[in-house]
């Protein structure tokens, strides 16, 4: 029964969401908030795969929802509607709601196929080194994907919004709220199902003593090929429903910031537990949301305190001291992140009764 | 027949260090042999090259027939060989349990679509697995453990752990690197018994490294003695403590 609480539980809550949206108790911008926590949920725990089981230092998984971006938007321009880059439309709009789910395969198989840039180096590289390589590799993927100007370059690429009326022509429905419950849902199983694996484990294995784990029967370079494909094609998935939901891309959306984001709500969750980062993602996008109110509040506050010289305005670009600064602490005070490497079912035994993760 | 291990000239340098030198070796199946000599003789060295953690200068490997030189240690233990390590080398954050299913690794059976769509061959192979784990548990007396991170227990049982993982791959030939490193006499002497008892039940061969006599003298049917790289000597263990090139080995020459 509880191995089975998570499977129930969630498509109850989706279902609840995807209801309340519907009938109209969600305004639109709830609506987003709550589309990007779960795309935040996916890009922390698909990091997590690699930073938390795998113990490695990935600092560039931006890159790899860049590239899942790219590519699942162009797929769904190419697939539902027409263009001048691709022409007319390779199916017709009305297949959207159906074939959308080819477009975030494919976005994540592009995606995979990038971590493959991280996964080659990390055989004979670790720790800190790798961690260069992988920012390298964010910034490697931003520049040329900027420098592409058939699909916008810097100037970025939009048309899938398109691509989603196509889906809400055929159904009124909150499209993008539903995929990315979806998607996180097949994210969320996928790394539950791996890790409790005997396969998945041998992630841990390396992790945790990698020489023990060559020399016991593991193909260590094969098992970190697919962490890090695992870990990039989630990320893709991230990315191409954030594509959609924002119906733009630019890459520099997807440079060192987004990379930083994950890192903290990784640690602020605690490597290596899917839970504490899934708690951790909630938790730090409705933060960042949060913030997108007390700055303006601050500024008042500070202003009429006369704290602050009239000519300068706090911006929203303080979140970015913000962010770092929550980072900073975190290390400080809490570096295992808030259930440190356990499942809330370890940390909390009577949870047990209701849910396994395991 | 073939021998079970064949090593033909052996060399291994580090830079300008020559940890070997024509460094030869052979033994049949189902013997029980000693590799000997004084500290930093390369004794360890010889062990990492045989299990593909190094990659030999020159020689030839061969293991039951095959040349293993040049094979990753994965590809090597899928051929039948498994070893434990001087300083204990276990998965300290998982299940005992998990750390013996793992040693099944090189032969799961499934991959990556197997284990997130569990398919029916991902449920056999994880089946068959546990049973295999518990049953190596269960013969290494180690069931009372098998949820304990090994990190937990005491030294002793984190070593009989190690055994076991080893064993739990079926392997033909055994490596052991000291296994009675850091055991007071007490210890030692069950560890003899597990030893001689681990050689009769599971039919395999047994190559080990040790430092106590004791250990080696009533153990092994044969012995090496390797020094500076070299082998000086070879033979019964009666020989070997009655050869005068050993004995200068380890107590050095007396004419100072």
């Amino acid at each position: 029964m509880q191995r089975y609480a998570l499977n129930i539980l969630f498509p109850v809550a989706a279902v609840v969401l995807v209801v309340l949206a519907q009938v109209g108790w969600l305004d639109r911008y709830v609506l987003t908030v709550v589309t990007f926590i779960g795309i935040n949920c996916i890009f922390a725990v698909s990091l997590n795969v690699v930073n938390g089981y795998m113990g490695e230092f990935s600092c560039g998984h931006g890159g790899f929802m860049c590239v899942g971006a790219y590519a699942g938007s162009l797929l769904s321009v190419a697939f539902f509607t027409d263009s001048r880059l691709f022409g007319a439309s390779l199916f017709p709009p009305e297949s959207a709601p159906f074939l959308f789910p080819l477009v975030l395969v494919g976005a994540s198989l592009a995606a995979a196929l990038f971590g493959l840039i991280v996964a080659l180096p990390s055989f004979n590289t670790r720790d800190d080194y790798l961690a260069i390589i992988t920012i390298a590799a964010n910034y490697i993927i931003i520049s040329v994907v900027e420098n592409i100007d058939a699909i916008g370059g810097p100037r970025g690429f939009s048309g899938m919004k398109r691509a989603v009326n196509a889906m809400s022509d055929v159904a009124e429905l909150p499209w993008m709220l539903i995929w990315t419950i979806v998607g996180l849902f097949v994210c969320v199983a996928t790394i539950r199902r791996l890790m409790t694996s005997t396969y998945g484990k041998g992630i841990s294995a390396v992790s945790q003593n990698e020489v023990a784990a060559e020399m016991m029967g593991i193909n260590t370079n094969r098992v970190k090929i697919m962490a890090f494909m695992v870990s990039s094609g989630l990320a893709g998935l991230s990315g191409a429903l954030y594509a959609h939901v924002y119906g733009y891309v630019n890459a520099q959306s997807f440079n060192i910031l987004r990379s930083t984001e994950g890192l903290v709500m990784v640690y602020l969750g605690g490597m290596g537990s899917t839970s504490g980062v899934l708690m951790a993602a909630v938790a730090f996008t409705l933060l960042v949301e949060l913030l997108r109110f007390v700055i303006p509040w601050l500024n008042d506050l500070l202003h009429a305190a006369s704290l602050l010289p009239a000519s300068y305005e706090l911006s929203q670009i303080w979140k970015w001291v913000f962010i770092p600064l929550l980072l900073i602490l975190l290390m400080q005070f809490r570096p295992e992140g808030l259930l440190g490497n356990r499942e809330l079912t370890q940390v909390f035994p009577r949870l047990k009764r209701w849910i396994t993760f395991r | 027949m073939t021998p079970l291990l064949e090593i033909d000239d052996l060399t291994q340098r580090f830079g300008g260090l020559q940890a070997l030198s024509n460094f030869s070796f052979f033994m049949e199946d189902r013997e029980l042999v000693g590799l000997i000599g004084p500290n930093g003789a390369g004794k360890t060295t010889v062990f990492n090259v045989v299990s593909g953690f190094y990659d030999p200068t020159e020689g030839d490997i061969r293991f039951g027939g095959k040349r293993i030189n040049g094979m990753k240690p994965h590809q090597v233990t899928a051929l039948g060989m498994a070893r434990t390590f001087q300083n204990i080398r276990l998965w300290n954050d998982m299940s005992v349990l998990d750390n013996i299913r793992l040693a099944r690794y090189a032969w799961l059976g499934y991959g990556f679509l197997g284990a997130t769509l569990r398919t029916k061959r991902y449920r056999q192979a994880e089946k068959a697995i546990e049973k295999k784990a518990r049953e190596v548990l269960e013969i290494m007396d180690l069931t009372d453990a098998a949820e304990e991170l090994p990190k937990n227990l005491p030294y002793g049982l984190q070593r009989r752990i190690e055994l076991a993982r080893a064993l739990a791959g079926n392997p033909r030939l055994l490596l052991l690197d000291e296994p009675a490193a850091g055991l007071n006499s007490a210890d030692v002497e069950g560890l003899i018994r597990q030893i001689r008892w681990v050689y009769d039940e599971f039919k395999i061969s047994i190559w080990m490294i040790e430092h106590q006599m004791k250990v080696v003298m009533s153990l092994c049917q044969r012995l090496t003695v390797v020094d500076f790289g070299r082998v000086i000597a070879e033979g019964t263990p009666e020989e070997i403590r009655n050869n005068p090139a050993v004995i200068k080995a380890y107590l050095g020459d007396d004419t100072l």
